[in-house]
């Protein structure tokens, strides 16, 4: 145990890397390039036959690009989650120890999922019952939702903690909550947290089954909004404390200064229409981070597309922020790459992250670029950036909401880093 | 004579289709090499599916943990038991 650790200060912690696998490709690099041309990558898809269900698109990872982390044992979501992984911890200049020795007990896993693997738990199943000899239970045994975090584990030799959230969609937010907590406590020197989800037919069907999917690529916010659109992937934010990343000579792209949450408990699916659970949750991470709401320069909604979840969402920032609600700029990450469910929280964080650091908000597809459309009844009047990327060089502090079934509500709060003058340390918090 | 010898080449083709194990051809599978950690690299769930296609294909039981072990260390010890049991 550090000496820092034993005076059991609250250290400021550093997002010191990122990485990320969706529909728009394998890396942040596509990542962030789809993002700003505002396109969507929500589109027909191949990985199982949807044919029969209401719906049929989603932002699906292309496969085959880039070489892709190939363990037998590992799932779709497995090696999305692998690649993310590695893809964060080379940028924040750590050795992956690829054939290592022993297990780095110093570091911890904390993932969210949602489903695991459950697209390969249901391949078993078609197969068991359409051509029992191909049915593998290999497949079956993959099913775990904890599968994700135990496979980054497994290929960075992380020996500390390894825990994985399963939240719904709030799991990767929680996940990097918990995160947050084991790197300020001292008790891990480097967190790799983050999330995964594959597409599969659970989600697919069930979602449609509630009538929550959009026919279209969704319209977060938007009038005419009908509902989500499904997208998969990982996203990974390597944390360590804000001084150890320094005194490695590694340049923070970002702080996370803060993560709260809080429960509508409410009801199964439905957000509670109030949004007090959304603005309670936003309340407790801005306190977290020691920020008023006034600092808050930027929001990636939840934003989902569903009529409900965009007006709970809505009252939530109408209660924490009041009237500057309306100018305030919201990202809309969902309507380029769908709903990664229990990743969805993870990859919003690695967005809202590369929003901070290149001072450009990402738009969502659509024909106004960044004006409130007030006109129409059906839509939120807010400060939607659509069409082209926003410049905001100034911005300094952003928070990101996670709204899940069972109203479980996470939100996080990130500030720009630079040199020492990054905001969010509460003060006296020692 | 000749079904002994065809033994371990039916074990090999079902090692290899039976647990889909991709760029590998029965041929590649060596008599006396170790199945499980090194050699092929099999792990815990392919030992628990090819028990089930070896116990379809040939008809045999295998009884105990021990037995298990000892008979699944290669091609080589498989096809002496199920020799030994047909």
């Amino acid at each position: 145990m550090s000496d820092e650790r034993a005076a059991g200060s609250m250290r400021r912690v550093a997002v010191s890397g990122v990485g990320a696998v969706s529909g728009l490709g394998w890396g942040t690099g596509p990542l962030w390039e789809g993002l700003r041309s505002g396109r969507t990558a929500i589109r027909p898809f191949c990985r199982f036959d949807g044919s029969l269900h209401r719906t049929h698109l989603a932002a699906e990872v292309p496969m085959g690009s880039p070489p892709e982390p190939a363990e037998r044992r590992l799932t779709m979501a497995d090696r999305f989650a692998v690649f993310a992984a590695r893809e964060a911890m080379g940028q924040a200049g750590l050795e992956v120890p690829f054939d290592s020795q022993a297990a780095d007990l110093e570091t911890g896993v904390w993932f969210g999922s949602s489903t695991g693997g459950m697209f390969e738990s249901e391949r078993f199943f078609h197969r068991f019952v359409s051509d029992r000899r191909r049915s593998r239970l290999g497949d079956l045994a993959a099913q775990q939702v904890n599968g994700p975090g135990d496979a980054v584990a497994r290929d960075l030799g992380v020996g500390g903690p390894v825990q994985t959230v399963s939240s719904a969609c709030s799991s990767g937010a929680l996940a990097l909550g918990a995160a947050l907590d084991a790197v300020r406590s001292g008790s891990v020197d480097v967190a790799v947290a983050g999330g995964s989800d594959s597409l599969c037919q659970l989600t697919y069907a069930g979602f449609n089954a509630l009538r929550s999917v959009d026919e279209g690529p969704c319209l977060p916010f938007r009038a005419g909004r009908a509902g989500m659109s499904f997208g998969e992937g990982a996203a990974v934010l390597v944390l360590e404390p804000l001084e150890r990343a320094l005194a490695r000579g590694v340049t923070p792209l970002a702080e996370l200064v803060g993560a709260g949450s809080a429960c509508d408990a409410h009801h199964m699916t439905a957000p509670d229409p109030s949004g007090a659970g959304a603005a309670a949750a936003l309340t407790a991470a801005l306190a977290d981070a020691g920020l008023p709401a006034d600092a808050v320069d930027f929001v990636n909604a939840h934003g989902t597309g569903t009529p409900l979840n965009d007006a709970a969402e809505w009252q939530a920032l109408r209660l924490v922020f009041g009237e500057r609600a309306r100018t305030i700029p919201i990202v809309l990450t969902k309507a380029i790459l769908g709903h990664l469910l229990g990743s969805a929280g993870a990859i919003e964080a690695v967005v809202t992250v590369l929003c901070l650091r290149h001072g450009e908000l990402h738009p969502a597809p659509g024909e106004v670029p960044g004006a409130a459309q007030t006109g129409d009844h059906d839509a939120l009047p807010a400060f939607l950036v659509l069409d082209r990327p926003h410049s905001l060089p100034a911005a300094r502090t952003a928070v990101s909401t996670s709204l899940a079934f069972g109203g479980s509500n996470a939100a996080l709060v990130f500030s720009r880093w630079s040199n020492g003058l990054a905001g969010g340390l509460k003060s006296g918090s020692s | 004579m000749s079904e002994v010898i065809a033994v371990p080449n039916r074990i090999k083709r079902l090692i290899v289709e039976s647990l889909h194990l991709e760029g590998i051809q029965p041929e590649m599978i060596e008599d006396e090499a170790p199945l499980f950690g090194e050699g092929l690299g099999l792990d815990s769930v392919d030992a628990l599916e090819l028990v089930v296609a070896l116990e379809k294909e040939f008809g045999i039981k295998i009884k105990s943990q021990e037995l298990g072990r000892e008979v699944f260390s290669s091609v080589s010890s498989l096809s002496q038991f199920i020799a030994g049991r047909t």
